[in-house]
């Protein structure tokens, strides 16, 4: 086979970025990325952790994820702007519309990562790349890194190597150099708990991983084992996917802004998040198998419960009624921060077996297909259930926008 | 020139095939009266997309006060709101 080019294309910063480009198109005079600042969730709604920071907030040590209250501590004088996600939706779209006019085969990985296949620009490679890191800059007003590899691992690890507004290459005869003397948690797919694990026994860098045995790393660590170790030599070969994943189940959750601690509330959330769920595989003409819900409570200790329904489902109300049940099952009492709820075992609603032993009611079915009608043309709030007025507790939750948005994979 | 981006009341022209043309705006002054000014000539429009946002910048000449002035015009696509960006 002929050797493949890929981009990884990842946005520098992504919202600070396009939050900072935006704001200077309205006339604001300081430009967010050369001053210590976030984009930050409303710590009202406990939504309160950094989302994105700007170099110089890097540079007090400030990371991604952690509360506000401890950024600002690092740094006192820090910038804390809220996050518009239809404005950053709105930046990705223009990204890949001009992506688009350099190759068919792109694939969003999520809403700052983009892989791009250009094999067929041959020789070409590098100076297109870097003309599009300068089109972007110029015409969009933020900055990106591309890494270049003959797959989309290697591609992503070269994208992340130094930013910003930088083009490097990884190809494998690179790989000795340039990614085996990096620790073993900047490997895609290595998270805090496998890199634990492999520290314990002495394996400190990508390098170390990739020369382990591979029947060592097999029966150790088992398959998960066995793809950290291919991707520590490099091996990855799948293709540039432009069109989405199967989806495997559906899901969405909510950290609620006070502590719930009575039954009553907590069965409002639940119906809130099982209207999202539902609608959503009702959309995408699926009907799951099995509900599961779970909880976390205040001391952030997370638990869950899951059922196998006799009949795949859909509908609102027996996904409401099936994680009630569930939530009186594990409900230990003690206040609950976050809920979850998804649906999974999907398969397509075209035919469906029915049970003798349980209720099937078609008029429901068309109630949600009518329902769901009114609320796509009209907006999610057009029709809610009587309980949610003057609740204070929003009638559907999940999801950060109404409009579909491109969500981190850990699939390739 | 200095930035102010100012929401603007603005009439413009539409045409069939280029961009629109403003005519003529009206603004809050300093003694919060209005003021309206008309636009004499267009020197350029230019489209940008910061962001992915699209907005054309316009640089006219108006004359205010009995001077003739030039400063920049910002009409964002989106919204359909005009601004005064650059006086």
């Amino acid at each position: 086979m002929k050797n493949r080019i890929i981009f990884h294309i990842d946005v520098n910063s992504a919202y600070l970025s396009w939050e900072a480009a935006y704001r200077l198109q309205h006339g604001e005079s300081v430009d967010l990325r050369t001053i210590p600042s976030v984009v930050g969730g409303d710590e009202k709604k406990r939504h309160g952790i950094v989302l994105a920071k700007s170099i110089p907030a890097k540079e007090y040590g400030i990371v991604t994820g952690e509360s506000l209250y401890s950024a600002r501590q690092k740094c006192p004088n820090l910038t804390i702007v809220p996050p518009n996600y239809e404005r950053y939706l709105k930046a990705s779209n223009s990204m890949i519309d001009l992506l688009n006019e350099y190759s068919p085969l792109i694939q969003r990985f999520s809403i700052d990562e983009v892989f791009m296949d250009c094999s067929h620009l041959e020789d070409n490679f590098l100076q297109v790349a870097y003309e599009i890191k300068e089109r972007i800059r110029e015409e969009l007003g933020f900055t990106v890194n591309i890494g270049i590899s003959t797959n989309k691992l290697l591609a992503k690890m070269a994208s992340d190597f130094k930013k910003p507004d930088k083009v490097h290459t990884l190809f494998p005869g690179e790989i000795e150099e340039k990614m085996w003397p990096l620790p073993v948690g900047k490997l895609f797919m290595i998270g805090v708990k496998t890199q634990r694990k492999l520290n314990d026994r002495g394996i400190y860098t990508i390098g170390q991983l990739a020369k382990l045995d591979r029947e060592y790393i097999c029966s150790w660590l088992k398959k998960p084992g066995l793809l950290i170790w291919e991707y520590a030599n490099g091996i990855e070969n799948s293709r540039v996917r432009n069109t989405p994943y199967p989806v495997k189940s559906i899901g969405n959750s909510t950290t609620t802004a006070y502590d719930v601690d009575n039954k009553k509330e907590a069965y409002m959330f639940l119906l809130a998040i099982a209207e999202m769920v539902a609608m959503r595989a009702r959309n995408l003409d699926l009907i799951g198998k099995v509900v599961s819900v779970s909880l976390r409570d205040q001391s952030f200790f997370s638990y869950s419960h899951q059922k196998k329904l006799n009949i795949a489902t859909n509908s609102t109300k027996i996904i409401y009624e099936t994680s009630k049940k569930l939530f009186d099952e594990m409900w230990n009492g003690k206040p609950i921060r976050r809920f979850n709820i998804s649906l999974s075992e999907l398969s397509s609603n075209e035919f469906c077996q029915l049970s003798l032993l349980e209720d099937y009611d078609e008029r429901e079915e068309k109630l949600n297909k009518a329902i769901d009608q009114i609320r796509y043309k009209y907006g999610y709030n057009s029709i809610i259930r009587s309980c949610f007025l003057h609740s204070g507790i929003k009638p559907i939750i999940g999801g950060v926008m109404e409009d579909e948005y491109p969500m981190m994979s850990s699939i390739i | 020139m200095k930035v102010l981006m100012k929401p603007i009341e603005m009439i413009a022209w539409f045409t069939k095939d280029k961009k629109p043309i403003p005519l003529r705006y009206r603004i809050i002054d300093e003694n919060n009266t209005y003021k309206v000014i008309k636009v004499d000539r267009v020197l350029f429009a230019e489209e940008e997309k910061l962001a992915g946002n699209r907005m054309i910048v316009y640089r006219c000449e108006s004359k205010i006060n009995n001077l003739r002035r030039i400063y920049e015009l910002k009409y964002e696509i989106d919204s359909c709101s005009w601004f005064l960006y650059k006086f």
